[in-house]
C-alpha cells in the first residue's frame, strides 16, 4: 500500500483573512511552477490545503521541491480513503505495517462533524484494531510512528511523515524589493532569505568597468540562476558606475569614500525601485561585518532613501552565511577566482562612523546629481528567465519601460 | 579582435585540424589493438613519431613519448628520473623560475626527502652556467631548466648549461621547451631529454611530448597497459599525436621567418614602449621575440588589462596569488624587481598570424586607456 497523495498545509496564510483567496491562489500557480516537470501530477485546493494527486510518480523529489516553495507550512504525504470506519481502519492498518518502529500513536482529526464517531473515539478504535492485528505497542509521548487521520467531507486522509515547508507567503504577495547584488558570498543568500518570506527580487549590480572585471556579470547570472528556483525571472539592472566611483575618489577624503560611494548606490538603486514598481531595497549586508557596515555608516547609508531597507543577514554571522550559500549551491559561484581590480577604491582607513553633516559637506563639493540621472538612464539589464539569460543594452530598454507599466495597470 | 596572449596557446592551424578531423575519420583503431586495421594505427603512430625527430633534426637515438600536454611531460621525466635513479644520488637542481608543472614537481620531491636546489637567476632571468657549475656535486642525478621563461621570454644558453651538466656523468639534462620550441634554434641533440605542448605552437589543447634519449628509463606514473615503450599508459591519441606532428612540422619549417616576423612585431613595440614613462621593460633584449613583458610605474596592470579586454585586446596579466592573496609574478621577483613591479606587469606574447598593424592598434588603445586611468 502506498501513499498517493501530497497534501499541502498553508500555515502562516491562515491568519490572513480575506485575502486568503489571492494567497492560495498565488501559491497553487508556484506550486505547479516548481513542479513543471512533472505533467501527471494533478492538483485540487481548497481552504485549508492544496492537494497534489501522485499518479504514480515517486514522491521524494517533489516534496524536496516543494520545501522550497515560499507560503508552504508543512507537507505530508498522504493515502487517501474511504470514510467507512471498517475500510478506513483496514487501510491505516495497511499504512502502518509499511512503517518502521515499535510503537505507534493515531491523531484523529474531525473536520466534517456529520462523521458518527468523535475525534477521540476514532483515535481509540483505530489503535485497538492496529493493537490487535500487529506486534506494535502504543507510546502517546514518544511513539516512532505517528498516524495521523483527518476526515473530511470528501475523505479521510491518512498519513504518518511530514516535512516542513519554508513558511512564509507565496511569492509575489509581498511586493517587490530591489536587491543589491554584488557577487560576493552574502548578496545571493539575502536574496534567497527575501524569496523564502515571499518577497519578489529585483536586482541592482554597480559596474565600474575596467576597476572591476566582467568576469562578475559571469557569476551573477549563474548566481540568479540558482535562484530561478525560487523565483522564475529575475531581472538584473547593471548600472555604469566608472564616472561616478571616479568622480567620488577624486573629490572626497579617503575615509569618507566608501560611505559617499554606498550612499550613491542607494540613491541610484531608489530612483530605479520607483520607476520599476519596487516596495523597498535590500542588501546582503551584516551589521558590523565590514566598516560600510556598521549602525553608524546604515544611519548616513539609508539618509537618501525613504524605502524601507531589508537587510535579511544583519545579525547572522559569516559562518551561518556561508553555510546557506553552500546549501543553496550560491558558495561555489561566489568564491570563483577572479581578479578584483577594485582594490583601487578600498580606503586603508575607512570611516565606521560616519556623520551625515559631513557626508553632506563632501558631496556639496561635487556634482553627483547628473552623474547618478546618467547611471539610471545607462543601465543596461539581464533577465534570467529559468536558468538562461538575455542580455538587453540600455537602448533597447524603450519597450521594457513600457511593458513595466502596463503591468502596474 | 587582437590575440597576444599567444603564449597560454594558440590557434590550431588549418593543417592541424584537417589532419586530426581526417584520422578521426579514416583511423580511429587503437594502435594497441592486433588486428590489420590497428597495425595501421600503430604504424601512423610510429610515423608521427619518426616525422617529430625529423622536423627536430634528431637522430634515432631518441624517443618520442607522447603525453597530454607538457604538465604531464614535466613531471613524468622530473619524477619518473628522480625516482628511477634515486640510487645514485638525491640532489636534483631546478631554478627559481620554472613553470609551476616544474616547480610543484620538484616541491613534492622535497617533502619525499630529495636534495632539491633552486637555483637563482641573473637579472635577465636567466641562470649564469657558473651558478649552475657551483652547485652540482656528485651525488647530482638531474638538472631542469627551462629553454626560454613563459612569463618574460628570458633565453637560457642551452648549450653551455647542458655542457656543465654532462660534465658529471650521473646527471640527466632535462629542458622545458613550451615556449622555445618552433621559436629558436636549440642544440636538442646536447639535451636528454626535453618536454613541449602542442597547443603553443597552433596545434591542439592536450597533446604534447616528452622526448628522451634511448638509454634513459622513466619510472612510470600512470600505471597500466604498455603503451609508449611502458612509460605512460592509456590508450594512445593517434590523432592528436599525428596533429602535433603537423604542428611541429609547420612550426619548425619555417622556423627563421616566423623568429624574423615575430621580431619586426616585438622590437617596433619594445622601441615604442620604452619611450613611455608609465613602463618599465622587464624582458630582456636578446630574450625571446615572442614574449614582450612590462610593467606600469603607477597604474593596476590588471585594471588595463581589463580596460584591454573591453577594447578587443587580449593580453596577459599575472594571475598566480602569493601567500596574501596578492597577485604577483614569483618569476620577476625571482630576478630582482620590486613588489609593486612584480603584481603589475603584463606580457604580450606573438604567434606569426599577428601584424605590424595590431601592434600599432594595440599601442594607441594602450596609450589612451593609459591616460584615462587612475593611478594605483
Amino acid at each position: 500500500m502506498n501513499y498517493d497523495h501530497i497534501m499541502i498545509h498553508y500555515g502562516e496564510l491562515s491568519t490572513k483573512g480575506n485575502n486568503k483567496r489571492a494567497f492560495i491562489k498565488e501559491l497553487g500557480k508556484n506550486i505547479r511552477h516548481a513542479l513543471k516537470g512533472y505533467s501527471s501530477l494533478e492538483y485540487h485546493s481548497d481552504h485549508d490545503h492544496t492537494y497534489i494527486t501522485l499518479n504514480g510518480e515517486d514522491p521524494k523529489p517533489i516534496i524536496s521541491l516543494l520545501e522550497e516553495v515560499a507560503g508552504i507550512q508543512r507537507i505530508s504525504l498522504v493515502y487517501k480513503s474511504e470514510k467507512d470506519f471498517e475500510t478506513l481502519a483496514k487501510n491505516a492498518l495497511g499504512l502502518i505495517q509499511n512503517e518502521e518502529g515499535k510503537t505507534f500513536k493515531v491523531i484523529a482529526k474531525r473536520i466534517d462533524k456529520t462523521y458518527p464517531k468523535h475525534s477521540f473515539d476514532i483515535a481509540c478504535d483505530l489503535g485497538e484494531y492496529i493493537l490487535k492485528n500487529t506486534d506494535l505497542s502504543v507510546d502517546v509521548h514518544k511513539p516512532d510512528i505517528s498516524l495521523h487521520v483527518e476526515i473530511r467531507a470528501e475523505a479521510a486522509y491518512l498519513y504518518a511523515h511530514s516535512y516542513r515547508g519554508a513558511g512564509g507567503y507565496p511569492l509575489g504577495m509581498n511586493g517587490k524589493v530591489m536587491m543589491l547584488l554584488s557577487g560576493g558570498i552574502d548578496s545571493p543568500v539575502a536574496a534567497y532569505l527575501l524569496l523564502r518570506r515571499g518577497i519578489r527580487i529585483e536586482c541592482i549590480h554597480f559596474a565600474a568597468p575596467p576597476y572591476t572585471s566582467d568576469a562578475v556579470l559571469d557569476k551573477l547570472k549563474d548566481i540568479l540562476a540558482k535562484l530561478n528556483i525560487y523565483q522564475a525571472d529575475i531581472r538584473l539592472n547593471i548600472v555604469p558606475f566608472t564616472k561616478l566611483q571616479l568622480a567620488i575618489y577624486q573629490n572626497v577624503e579617503e575615509p569618507y569614500c566608501i560611505t559617499i560611494m554606498r550612499r550613491m548606490m542607494f540613491r541610484i538603486a531608489d530612483k530605479l525601485a520607483k520607476s520599476h514598481h519596487c516596495l523597498g531595497l535590500a542588501t546582503g549586508e551584516s551589521v558590523g561585518q565590514v566598516a560600510s557596515q556598521t549602525l553608524d555608516s546604515m544611519i548616513a547609508i539609508n539618509d537618501v532613501t525613504n524605502y524601507p531597507i531589508l537587510r535579511p543577514l544583519a545579525v547572522v554571522d559569516k559562518i551561518a552565511s556561508i553555510a546557506m550559500a553552500e546549501k543553496i549551491g550560491t558558495y561555489e559561484i561566489s568564491v570563483r577566482p577572479f581578479e578584483d581590480c577594485c582594490t583601487i577604491f578600498k580606503p586603508k582607513r575607512p570611516k565606521t562612523k560616519p556623520k551625515i553633516s559631513e557626508c553632506e559637506y563632501y558631496e556639496k563639493h561635487f556634482e553627483w546629481e547628473s552623474l547618478v540621472d546618467e547611471a539610471v538612464k545607462n543601465v543596461s539589464v539581464i533577465i534570467v528567465k529559468d536558468g538562461v539569460s538575455t542580455f538587453y543594452q540600455h537602448d533597447d530598454m524603450q519597450d521594457d519601460d513600457e511593458e513595466n507599466k502596463s503591468e502596474a495597470e | 579582435m587582437i590575440y597576444f596572449d599567444n603564449a597560454a596557446t594558440t590557434r590550431p592551424s588549418l593543417a592541424v585540424l584537417e589532419c586530426f578531423e581526417k584520422e578521426n575519420e579514416q583511423c580511429f583503431a587503437n594502435p594497441s589493438s592486433r588486428h590489420a586495421y590497428g597495425r595501421e594505427a600503430y604504424r601512423k603512430l610510429e610515423d608521427a613519431r619518426l616525422s617529430i625527430l625529423k622536423s627536430l633534426s634528431l637522430s634515432n637515438d631518441y624517443r618520442v613519448l607522447f603525453t597530454s600536454g607538457a604538465s604531464e611531460s614535466n613531471n613524468l621525466a622530473i619524477k619518473g628520473i628522480a625516482k628511477e635513479y634515486l640510487r645514485r644520488g638525491k640532489r636534483i637542481i631546478t631554478t627559481q623560475v620554472e613553470h609551476p608543472s616544474v616547480l610543484e614537481a620538484f616541491r613534492s620531491l622535497e617533502k619525499e626527502g630529495f636534495e632539491v636546489i633552486y637555483l637563482p637567476t641573473k637579472e635577465d632571468g636567466t641562470v649564469d652556467p657558473e651558478t649552475l657549475k657551483e652547485n652540482m656535486n656528485k651525488e647530482t642525478i638531474l638538472v631542469s631548466i627551462m629553454a626560454t621563461n613563459n612569463e618574460t621570454g628570458s633565453n637560457n644558453d642551452i648549450l653551455a648549461l647542458s655542457k656543465i651538466v654532462h660534465s658529471f656523468p650521473k646527471a640527466f639534462f632535462h629542458v622545458d621547451v613550451t615556449q622555445a620550441i618552433g621559436k629558436r634554434d636549440l642544440p636538442y641533440s646536447s639535451i636528454d631529454l626535453f618536454s613541449f605542448s602542442g597547443h603553443k605552437i597552433h596545434g591542439l589543447k592536450g597533446t604534447g611530448a616528452l622526448i628522451l634519449k634511448k638509454n634513459i628509463t622513466l619510472l612510470r606514473q600512470i600505471d597500466g597497459g604498455d603503451q609508449e615503450y611502458f612509460f605512460r599508459a592509456g590508450t594512445d591519441n593517434l590523432p592528436g599525436d599525428e596533429a602535433l606532428a603537423v604542428a611541429l612540422e609547420e612550426a619548425t619549417k619555417n622556423l627563421q621567418d616566423n623568429i624574423a616576423h615575430a621580431k619586426e612585431i616585438s622590437s617596433f613595440l619594445r622601441e615604442e614602449l620604452e619611450k613611455n614613462d608609465e613602463i618599465l621593460m622587464n624582458s630582456p633584449l636578446e630574450g625571446s621575440p615572442f614574449i614582450l613583458n612590462f610593467s606600469l610605474k603607477r597604474k593596476k596592470a590588471s585594471v588595463v588589462t581589463e580596460a584591454l579586454s573591453h577594447e578587443g585586446i587580449y593580453v596577459s596579466s599575472v594571475s598566480a596569488c602569493n601567500s596574501k592573496g596578492e597577485p604577483i609574478s614569483y618569476v620577476l621577483e625571482a630576478m630582482g624587481f620590486s613588489k609593486e613591479r612584480a603584481m603589475n606587469s603584463i606580457r604580450l606574447s606573438f604567434s606569426r598570424e599577428n601584424t605590424l598593424e595590431e601592434a600599432k592598434t594595440f599601442l594607441n588603445t594602450l596609450q589612451n586607456i593609459l591616460e584615462r586611468t587612475i593611478n594605483r
